[in-house]
């Protein structure tokens, strides 16, 4: 099946070559080679899914010095040869087969956000930090056009990867805890160093977080935001053991969303030293919610005690009284 | 009624092909001088495309545009304004802030003729980099000597290295640019060079921004200025297209058509004296591709992330990719 679609695409590519080779007038090598090598060492770095952390600096690197020495064309070339029919294919024909592509236009994307970071104290949550992140990925600034929400899609990338960083601490944690490594925690504790965890990926941006938090607020990012969040609390209430499939299941993710929510806004203007006011407001609140929970249970308790005293008194009454009598 | 409507328009371009004939052949001379138009496409063995909705070979094509905004040029903003009722002005705003360009950039605008698409980026760079400029002033009150130090070093470069480029194959439309950007008071980085679409006097990874506003249905080999849009453009760099486009909603198609070859050859007569030109104009818009097909087109040229934004029901149409 997957032969079948490889020679589909060799037979588009085919076609696709002769296209290409009647359009290009002016110094269609030139072009081809330079045009060739950019879609080679895409369709590497698409290809290559485990080592893609290490291929980007790479990528743009090799782009560049091909571009300026025609000394290393002949590289150029043979890899454009070699490759030429597979390439030819998904740039051919992209309409068709957006499979490589948006991969790559995502990770570059994504890249583009992570340098980003690195400039938002300078500049704020805003398009010039993105412009300065494609800078210093050697592209130009007009690549910004790509990111249609503009500063909001910088702070929705920074809270993804925040969110995947804490699943990933919290599901090494969990392994450890399986293997026998570590001592399981009380959940009330693992509540709060999940939520102490991700607050701490704050710390580097916390001076420009207020103007994140009101991006985050804007009407057409609600939805997204909201997502996130929702996520993350469900990530943290999973590996503290819930498997809860009542009403629990709602309760206790409305609660951890109020008291993650909160803590932020502690942080946000804390300007004690490592924010020790905010963990000490987190441990607070995480106290008042297991008071709450033991509270609502010895209520629960209290109740179902009194109704059956209640119930004793009255057939007591009625056993008094003789209307209980049997003949 | 229709059918007599176009009747009237073959009659009308019947006519003027056999003055466009009359004409060129004493003058294609006198416009290879002046021009310098390559025209080494004359060896392309009798190949023909489409001028509005005549035949004509591809040699002709070229010129015959040439003709037309030659004669058009004086009074080509005044009709502008006239035909779209002013519309074209937010047509070329919102093609602006789609761009969102950052100050410093360079921008090559293609079949730039009178400049308005260069004035707008001139004009919005600058604001851009005063706001930033207040933004860091404001954010930096107290600064230390050290800092007030470091400003004045750093304040000279960044205004001026917003540079925009007019290219345009026409001289007149050139000429009205020069005067107005005199008018209006803008100097500083602009340039204007003449030349084709098809083959672009500079080097490869110079310019940032690639725009062609209601030029490139004029292009004899679409395929061919796209691909040299993508090689002047810098890695990252943006191609944004800003032209007529295929209408969606039939009411207005309609009503667009009526006024399209009804009320713009009438007008064209009546404010510039070139009736034949209009005429050109109005058909050479429906002999443009499609929205959908153009994006094929531009992918086919090697962009990513290729988008189109439909303005005013789809009259217009935006189109933009990545040179990634």
């Amino acid at each position: 099946m997957a032969a079948l679609i490889r020679g589909l695409r060799a037979g588009r590519a085919l076609r696709g070559l002769g296209r290409v080779a009647v359009q290009a007038k002016l110094s269609p090598q030139c072009n081809d080679v330079r045009r060739g090598f950019y879609r080679a060492t895409l369709l590497r770095l698409a290809d290559d899914p485990k080592s893609h952390t290490s291929v980007p600096p790479p990528f743009y690197h090799e782009v560049h010095t091909v571009g300026e020495s025609s000394s290393t064309s002949a590289q150029g070339e043979s890899s454009a040869g070699q490759e030429d029919t597979q390439s030819n294919t998904s740039y051919q024909d992209q309409s068709g087969e957006h499979g490589e592509d948006y991969e790559t236009e995502e990770q570059l994307q994504a890249q583009i956000l992570t340098s980003a970071l690195e400039f938002v104290p300078q500049h704020g949550w805003t398009v010039e930090a993105i412009a300065a992140g494609a800078e210093t990925l050697g592209l130009s600034a007009a690549s910004t056009g790509m990111f249609n929400n503009g500063a909001g899609d910088l702070v929705l990338h920074f809270v993804a990867q925040c969110n995947a960083h804490l699943a990933e601490t919290l599901g090494e944690q969990h392994n450890q805890v399986q293997l026998g490594q570590a001592d399981p925690k009380k959940t009330a504790e693992f509540l709060k160093d999940a939520v102490e965890t991700r607050l701490r990926m704050l710390i580097p941006y916390i001076d420009t977080w207020p103007q994140a938090m009101s991006i985050l607020l804007l009407p057409h990012n609600i939805p997204d935001s909201l997502k996130h969040l929702s996520t993350m609390v469900d990530d943290i209430w999973y590996y503290a053991g819930d498997r809860s499939t009542d009403v629990n299941w709602y309760t206790k993710r409305a609660a951890l969303t109020g008291i993650y929510n909160t803590t932020e806004l502690v942080m946000v203007q804390d300007s004690s030293t490592d924010f020790e006011e905010t963990w000490a407001f987190l441990d607070n609140r995480m106290k008042d919610v297991v008071n709450m929970a033991n509270t609502a249970k010895q209520v629960q308790a209290t109740g179902e005690a009194v109704v059956q005293g209640l119930m004793g008194a009255a057939i007591t009454l009625k056993n008094l009284t003789g209307m209980n009598q049997r003949r | 009624m229709a059918t007599s409507i176009r009747t009237l328009v073959l009659r009308v371009v019947g006519d003027s092909t056999r003055n466009i004939h009359h004409v060129l052949g004493s003058r294609v001379k006198h416009s290879f001088c002046n021009a310098g138009i390559t025209v080494c496409r004359g060896y392309s063995d009798g190949k023909s495309t489409h001028f509005g909705f005549e035949t004509v070979p591809e040699e002709d094509k070229a010129e015959r545009v040439y003709k037309v905004f030659e004669s058009v040029a004086k009074k080509y903003d005044v009709m502008n304004d006239a035909m779209s009722l002013g519309i074209h002005r937010l047509w070329k705003d919102t093609l602006l802030h789609i761009m969102n360009p950052q100050p410093g950039l360079r921008l090559l605008d293609t079949a730039g003729g009178t400049g308005d698409i260069s004035f707008r980026f001139l004009e919005y760079t600058h604001s851009m980099y005063d706001r930033q400029q207040r933004q860091r002033a404001r954010s930096n009150q107290t600064p230390s000597w050290q800092d007030l130090a470091g400003h004045y070093k750093t304040d000279e470069a960044a205004p001026s290295q917003s540079r925009a480029v007019v290219y345009d194959i026409n001289k007149e439309m050139l000429k009205v640019g020069k005067q107005k950007a005199e008018k209006a008071g803008i100097g500083t980085g602009l340039s204007w060079v003449m030349g084709d679409a098809e083959e672009l006097p500079f080097d490869d990874d110079q310019f940032d921004i690639y725009t062609i506003a209601f030029g490139i249905r004029n292009v004899t080999h679409i395929e061919q200025a796209l691909q040299e849009a993508f090689r002047v453009l810098k890695p990252g760099g943006r191609f944004l297209c800003l032209e007529f486009s295929k209408v969606s909603n039939p009411l207005l198609e309609r009503l667009y058509d009526t006024y399209s070859f009804q009320m713009i050859p009438v007008l064209g007569e009546v404010i510039a004296g070139d009736w034949k030109s209009y005429q050109y104009l109005v058909e050479s818009i429906r002999k443009f591709p499609d929205q959908e097909t153009f994006k094929e087109m531009i992918e086919g040229a090697g962009f990513f992330c290729v988008q189109y934004f439909n303005l005013t029901g789809g009259i217009v149409a935006i189109h933009s990719g990545f040179k990634l």
